[in-house]
């Protein structure tokens, strides 16, 4: 049923977001009855061009045809009657009914204005038939795995009478096998004529389902191609290849002895069998796609998670963490990448939240000392200049960038020697994450262990010193100063080449 | 640069206002009250009615303090009520059965925090709602006084206990006023001078934040709920020894005017005083209503209204302070 028709054409789609534009002229195509990959590194655009498709974003500019006509979509209903269907990551099924009822959520089949169950079960079950599926669609939806809870979301949405089905990630959290199971399903879909847009990080899986796939980088359109006719590491430079604008201050330090190393650190599930160490006054990036098990990891090491296996060794002696608080005591700091949910208190005071780790440092006589808070708190608004006009403030009133400084004082000022810094730059404007690289310099220059993790390509290569590279709760790869390229950390974060 | 100076100059005076009435808060609404019903009532005034009043808010005051530890950790006592008239009763039972009256204070005063631990043990480990929680054990304590009593009042009981609840000391000052005073004291110095008051407050602004920065937050969570059972079992004593007997129903609705005496104070500043002020409101509404004549079945009516009223001045004053610092 391969037609030469197109089913939906993007041209010239533009969506911008305050400072930054997460689509820039991008055109699409999707033929009816194939299956097209979207590919691009984190920040590509593949998330913004589906949320334009669903209906969640407006798009600023640019055409959308769908079936040969002109279309608007301004609302995910309007998706949904286009017969868009989309799979997200994340399930959208509900847990505690059947999957009959998943499938006929709010267009059940009625018989004297209630539900006919009966009717329902077996129109379920034909549906599931049809596509050689044997399940029982009586049972409540969480009773299957994810990977069937995935298939039945899939026909849910085919039943719905969707045209075009685009699958974000689809096989990121299923088994070999079941990743099986789910092309056998596309390639029925297929079949059927419909079409699929396919977004993965897994690069092998595009070169065996896809028709055709299209490459998006820092919100542009780079090219369309027939799978057949690229190889992988043409698909990985068409992914990377832009130039390096930013600058990143430099720094003089010398890396010293080892003073953190981590060995198997695994919690059986996001994170595998993980070893590294770090010396101090060095900087050591961990690279990899969104999703890679890097903050999971981080959190097992900081004790914020229960690891299943691993020791952790400070200036090569093991300590025992199994708690955060263990980790304070070990002056570990870990800067998390949620700064309002999981590192500040919106509401407290900036005061509160710089001395809510070493509190006992500002005691006289184990009772607070407010004048000494104060010196201590001034001294690193002034250092680490934080813009705000008194310690008093509640840090909800702050800026992103000075919020996140607020938060670098309250590990600074618990005197940590090796530093986990996740994402610290996310969400803060271009200032301010260059004085958060000088810190970062500042910090190995006092000889402090750092571990930065960034999903920014620039940013980890300017700032690291070493970069490890995670895959899949894995490390892929570890790249020294001298070898650092975007090809090479590339391949690495799609598993390596 | 030189507006911005401008705008920050002015922002700080509308903070300096804000300041202002953030500090003085509801003690402004206690000043107003007071000289609305000194002017319209002529026995408010009296050494008599100022002397019951302050007796009558001490109770609720006291269980107000432990309510507000709970609250600000970001948990909720439903139970504290039930544990006045627990800890009166077991008080006033060990008397009678031959304790020495102090032994049995404070054989109660111990008990009364090891049930708020517990409550604190069922929401921190059994992960159980503070407020389903709270509301279980608060039957189950009921239960155990009715079966304790037989649902009988508790009395004869030695004079010296009626110290508590009725003595004065050099024949102006009651002693109630004396216990409310110490322990707000200390409620105020612990939750302002101690690491422990920051682990409260931060716990109760964001559990996860708190845990990463190394606070024990299950200890802290079951030590507040200690230190609700501890002020309530206080707070029952004193009643038993107003009451001069154990009163298995006495307490009522204690617990719950104590909840409302703390949302009334304010949560947001995270101060022990507010919370005694929070009391005072409700203590001369209270009485201002009585004095007034109005009937017992509309103040109800009044009180629940006011509690409401409170909140939400307090809130739009929040939100009226956020706005004019993000302009």
């Amino acid at each position: 049923m391969q037609g030469d028709g197109n089913i939906l054409v993007l041209k010239q789609v533009c969506k911008e977001f305050p400072g930054v534009k997460a689509l820039n002229n991008v055109d699409f195509s999707l033929r009816k009855g194939e299956v097209h990959a979207l590919v691009g590194e984190n920040g590509a655009g593949k998330s913004t061009l589906m949320k334009i498709l669903s209906g969640a974003y407006a798009k600023d500019n640019g055409t959308i045809e769908f079936d040969g006509k002109e279309v608007e979509i301004p609302s995910p209903k309007a998706s949904e009657k286009l017969g868009i269907a989309i799979i997200y990551q994340e399930l959208n099924l509900i847990n505690r009914i059947s999957v009959a009822e998943n499938v006929f959520l709010g267009r059940a089949p009625k018989k004297n204005g209630v539900i006919h169950w009966k009717k329902m079960y077996k129109d379920a079950k034909e549906l599931f038939n049809s596509f050689d599926i044997n399940i029982d669609v009586s049972k409540f939806a969480r009773d299957f795995s994810i990977a069937q809870q995935q298939i039945i979301e899939i026909i849910k949405a085919v039943s719905i009478n969707a045209k075009v089905v685009i699958m974000d990630e689809p096989t990121s959290s299923l088994t070999e096998n079941e990743t099986q199971i789910l092309f056998k399903i596309i390639r029925s879909l297929k079949a059927k004529g419909i079409s699929i847009i396919f977004i993965t990080h897994r690069l092998d899986e595009i070169f065996e389902i896809s028709d055709r796939l299209t490459v998006l980088r820092d919100g542009c359109y780079i090219g369309t191609k027939d799978v057949k006719d690229i190889t992988k590491s043409e698909l990985i430079k068409m992914m990377i290849g832009r130039e390096l604008k930013q600058q990143f201050p430099q720094r003089n330090v010398q890396i010293g002895d080892e003073c953190f190393r981590v060995e198997h650190i695994s919690d059986d599930n996001k994170v595998k069998d993980v070893s590294f160490c770090v010396h101090k006054g060095e900087v050591l990036g961990f690279a990899g796609l969104v999703g890679a098990g890097r903050t999971e990891t981080m959190r097992l090491i900081f004790g914020a998670d229960k690891k299943t296996k691993g020791k952790v060794f400070i200036s090569n002696k093991e300590v025992q963490i199994k708690r955060p608080k263990q980790s304070v005591g070990e002056k570990v700091g870990f800067v998390t990448e949620n700064r309002k949910e999981e590192g500040l208190f919106l509401k407290l005071p900036v005061k509160n939240n710089i001395v809510s780790v070493a509190i006992d440092k500002i005691k006289t006589l184990k009772v607070l000392d407010f004048k000494k808070e104060k010196a201590f708190c001034e001294k690193y608004i002034t250092d680490l200049r934080i813009h705000t006009p008194s310690i008093n403030q509640s840090v909800v009133f702050l800026s992103g960038g000075n919020q996140q400084k607020v938060v670098l004082a309250k590990w600074l000022f618990s005197d940590s020697e090796v530093m986990i810094l996740d994402e610290p730059t996310r969400g803060i404007d271009v200032g301010a994450k260059r004085e958060i690289f000088e810190i970062i310099n500042q910090l190995a220059a006092q000889g402090k262990a750092i571990i930065f993790i960034s999903s920014e390509m620039e940013e980890i290569l300017g700032v690291s010193d070493r970069i490890i590279v995670m895959h899949e709760g894995k490390i892929s790869g570890e790249v020294m100063k001298k070898d650092f390229s975007e090809q090479v950390i590339t391949e690495y974060a799609f598993g390596g080449a | 640069m030189q507006t911005k100076e401008n705008i920050m100059k002015k922002n700080s005076f509308f903070e300096g206002i804000n300041k202002f009435v953030n500090a003085m808060g509801v003690w402004l609404v206690v000043v107003l009250f007071f000289v609305i019903l000194s002017l319209t009532t002529d026995t408010f005034l009296s050494y008599a009615n100022l002397i019951n009043v302050v007796r009558q808010i001490c109770v609720n005051a006291l269980v107000a303090l432990g309510t507000a530890y709970v609250i600000l950790g970001g948990e909720i006592d439903l139970s504290t009520g039930n544990m006045c008239a627990f800890t009166g009763c077991g008080t006033a039972l060990l008397m009678v059965a031959g304790v020495n009256m102090w032994i049995a204070i404070i054989i109660m005063l111990i008990v009364g925090s090891l049930i708020g631990a517990l409550t604190g043990l069922i929401v921190t480990f059994l992960r159980i709602p503070s407020f389903i929680a709270s509301l279980g054990m608060s039957y189950v304590i009921l239960g155990a006084t009715l079966l304790l009593t037989n649902s009988e009042p508790i009395s004869g009981l030695p004079q010296s206990f009626m110290t508590f609840g009725r003595g004065y000391i050099a024949d102006v000052v009651p002693v109630p006023v004396i216990i409310l005073f110490i322990f707000f004291a200390i409620g105020a110095f612990f939750l302002k001078y101690t690491s422990f008051g920051r682990s409260v407050i931060s716990v109760g602004e964001n559990p996860v934040a708190a845990r990463l920065s190394g606070i024990d937050v299950l200890l802290t969570k079951i030590l507040i709920f200690a230190i609700g059972g501890f002020t309530a079992s206080a707070a029952g004593i004193v009643l038993a020894s107003r009451l001069s007997s154990g009163q298995p129903m006495a307490a009522g609705d204690v617990g719950l005017t104590a909840i409302a005496a703390v949302f009334v104070g304010g949560t947001e500043k995270g101060s022990a005083m507010n919370v005694l002020a929070g009391a005072f409101v409700l203590g001369l509404v209270n009485n201002g209503l009585n004095l007034l004549e109005v009937n017992a079945y509309w103040q109800k009516v009044a009180l629940g209204l006011i509690i409401i009223l409170a909140v939400l001045l307090d809130q739009i004053r929040a939100s009226r302070a956020v706005s004019v610092k993000k302009k």
